[in-house]
């Protein structure tokens, strides 16, 4: 299929200086917030003992052992913000995200050592959950560095139990191995309890020397046989039993590499459980690149750091979306879809890294009086019309049909409203989109450009689209709300106000709730709230997001579930007609 | 040679940037349009001095309206 994929329609233009003039403050603003949320995962990074202590104890930390074990420059961390239960850990305690290891993709996680020496928090199986999601979908290993001291005794209502509580990952896990995806690990320290499941429940165990695991742990153990009450008696018993234990805890390498052989190797050093790990990846079955890339891979012809000055932080202001685009897919190049259909909406094929990849987007431009079609009013990029979403339902059903992975560039202010959008069938359009999206069954990327507001941040690849979104990424100018916060102030309060009016009493108070809402929707909709609820997996300087592009891609392209030979797609010869 | 800036869309006159005998470069942003809730930046297409402009920030303007001069030439000489 080289005459379709080889060189494709160049597109996009080096900035000239008049753009980079007017561009100084909107870069500057960026990288600014960009700045802040490196703080906050500086803070991450910091969060528990210090590295010096952890190395004192002949250990490695988590980011120690991340460092050692993943191909260098592949690392592409998710969830760092991460803390729905806002912890004052400031952190779920595990630390996760996709990266190459001896040369194949994985989905990689593992206990922050330094806290709690790896404890269960509020919010952890969350995140585990999107992480085994994630492997599922990409097809890819899970590996984990396990390192977990059982449960935080004190807050334990808040995860123990639940349909998506601490033990639900064991399920999961127990998933992926029916799948055939495999699940390694590496095991260090005392894993007592919760610990002793995260360890068993994946396929090959890694152990280091000192390790163990088991149902329960030296507290548990003395601890047993409530009696009602503690007494000075009761509390000479404890320290008894624990001083016992504690010279031999349960479920030791010698009983579970000697014993019971549930550990496949031991190694004495930290080092060794992670080059086993390595050994194990680099046997991993995976196809060669070359099976599926359609060109070798180049680089854009622009800049990626133009984006500091393409894409601008504030809502509002109009850019033109496909000189985004051509910084980050290879060449500058693409193949566009019905591009004189649909305006408001850019479908395209290009390539990340020498594979095929469909990619979705918001143009934000003026359209023009005659459109959309159905209205006598004219329409402005961002919304999405009758066109924009026939389109997107066509482009993503032909991507499932030939089998090719989609990127998602979301910045909508959401569909067009009104009696003629009704007659337009725009809703039964959007969830045709949805229904499209479920039954496509191919890996999807969202990156959340800038605005993700009502039901287009769902329909545009979002991740309530969690059987296909295998994650979303979020950058210093995202924001994500049910809709603009002055918008949401006047839908609460108009009647009100009107009431107010009527009855002859003063409307500053109402005005002053009108304020303190917008300002509310403003703080919880911006990157570092959305990181940490969860609404993007992680916030990324634009600088990297070709970074995530090619280990998104180089991942759904590594075991794809099913497969369309290249000269079997129909969509490169539908837009080449 | 002599640009006329024109509006791309009906809207109100949200940003001006620039003032008579002003050098503008390529792609510099002179003025922002608002309308249906987006502000629109208008970008110079050339090197050049503004030699005229006919719009004031509050200003509703419609589409094709002539906004700004600009005179390329004179940068050259």
């Amino acid at each position: 299929m080289k005459p379709y994929f080889a060189k494709m329609t160049e597109f996009g233009h080096a900035l000239k200086k008049g753009r980079i003039k007017s561009t100084e403050e909107n870069l500057n603003n960026i990288k600014n917030i960009e700045e802040d949320v490196a703080d906050k995962v500086n803070r991450v990074k910091l969060a528990g003992f210090p590295e010096e202590k952890i190395n004192a104890r002949g250990q490695m930390t988590v980011w120690q052992r991340l460092e050692y074990l993943v191909d260098p420059g592949t690392w592409c961390p998710l969830h760092t913000l991460y803390n729905p239960m806002n912890n004052e850990e400031g952190t779920t305690n595990v630390i996760d995200g996709v990266g190459k290891i001896s040369g194949k993709w994985a989905v990689i996680i593992g206990f922050d050592n330094k806290v709690m020496a790896g404890a269960w928090l509020p919010g952890q199986s969350e995140n585990i959950l999107r992480v085994t999601d994630l492997s599922k979908r990409l097809n890819i290993p899970l590996v984990w560095l396990v390192n977990c001291s059982g449960a935080k005794l004190t807050e334990q209502e808040k995860f123990y139990a639940n349909r998506r509580g601490a033990g639900t990952p064991f399920f999961r896990h127990a998933e992926l191995e029916q799948m055939g995806i495999p699940v390694l690990a590496g095991i260090y320290g005392t894993n007592p309890a919760g610990g002793g499941y995260q360890s068993i429940s994946p396929t090959i165990l890694f152990a280091h020397k000192d390790c163990n695991i088991a149902v329960g742990g030296v507290g548990i153990v003395s601890g047993m046989a409530p009696k009602g009450e503690f007494n000075l008696k009761a509390a000479e018993d404890i320290i008894e039993r624990a001083k016992q234990f504690r010279t031999k805890p349960p479920g030791s390498v010698s009983t579970h590499y000697d014993e019971t052989g549930f550990f496949r190797y031991v190694f004495e050093d930290e080092t060794g459980v992670l080059d086993g790990l390595k050994a194990y990846m680099k046997d991993m079955p995976a196809y060669h690149p070359k099976f599926f890339r359609v060109t070798e891979p180049k680089e854009p012809r622009f800049p990626i750091d133009d984006l500091y000055r393409l894409i601008p932080l504030n809502p509002k202001r109009v850019y033109d979306f496909d000189e985004v685009l051509a910084r980050l897919v290879d060449s500058s190049e693409h193949m566009e879809f019905r591009p004189d259909y649909g305006p408001e909406v850019y479908a395209g094929l290009c390539k990340i890294n020498g594979f095929l990849v469909a990619c979705i987007g918001n143009r934000q431009e003026y359209l023009g009086r005659d459109y959309p079609e159905y209205a006598d009013y004219p329409g402005m990029g961002g919304k999405l019309y009758r066109q924009g979403l026939i389109k997107m339902n066509e482009f993503v059903t032909l991507c499932g049909r030939d089998r090719i992975p989609v990127i998602w560039l979301q910045d909508s202010s959401g569909l067009d409203v009104g009696d003629a959008a009704e007659k337009a069938e725009l809703l039964g359009l959007a969830q045709g989109l949805v229904y499209s999206i479920q039954q496509t069954d191919v890996p999807m990327l969202l990156l959340l450009l800038r605005k993700g507001t009502a039901s287009a941040h769902y329909l545009m690849g979002g991740p309530t689209a969690n059987r296909h979104n295998a994650f979303t990424l979020g950058t210093a100018a995202s924001e994500i709300y049910v809709m603009h916060g002055e918008t949401a102030a006047v839908a609460t309060y108009s009647r009100r106000l009107v009431k107010e009016k009527d009855a002859g009493r003063p409307l500053e108070p109402i005005i002053e709730k009108m304020n303190k809402l917008a300002q509310d929707y403003h703080e919880k909709s911006r990157p570092l709230f959305c990181a940490k609820s969860g609404m993007v997996d992680e916030i990324v300087p634009l600088r990297d997001l070709r970074k995530y592009f090619v280990a998104f891609t180089g991942a759904a392209y590594q075991n794809p579930k099913s497969i369309c030979p290249q000269h079997h797609m129909i969509l490169p010869r539908i837009i080449k007609g | 040679m002599t640009h006329e800036i024109v509006a791309p869309l009906d809207g109100k006159v949200f940003q001006l940037k620039i003032k008579p005998g002003d050098t503008v470069e390529e792609d510099e942003e002179i003025l922002v349009i608002e309308a249906m809730k987006m502000e629109t930046p208008i970008l110079v297409p050339c090197d050049g001095i503004v030699r005229e402009i006919r719009v004031k920030e509050g200003d509703e303007v419609a589409e094709n309206d002539v906004l700004v001069i600009i005179d390329e030439e004179l940068i050259e000489a």
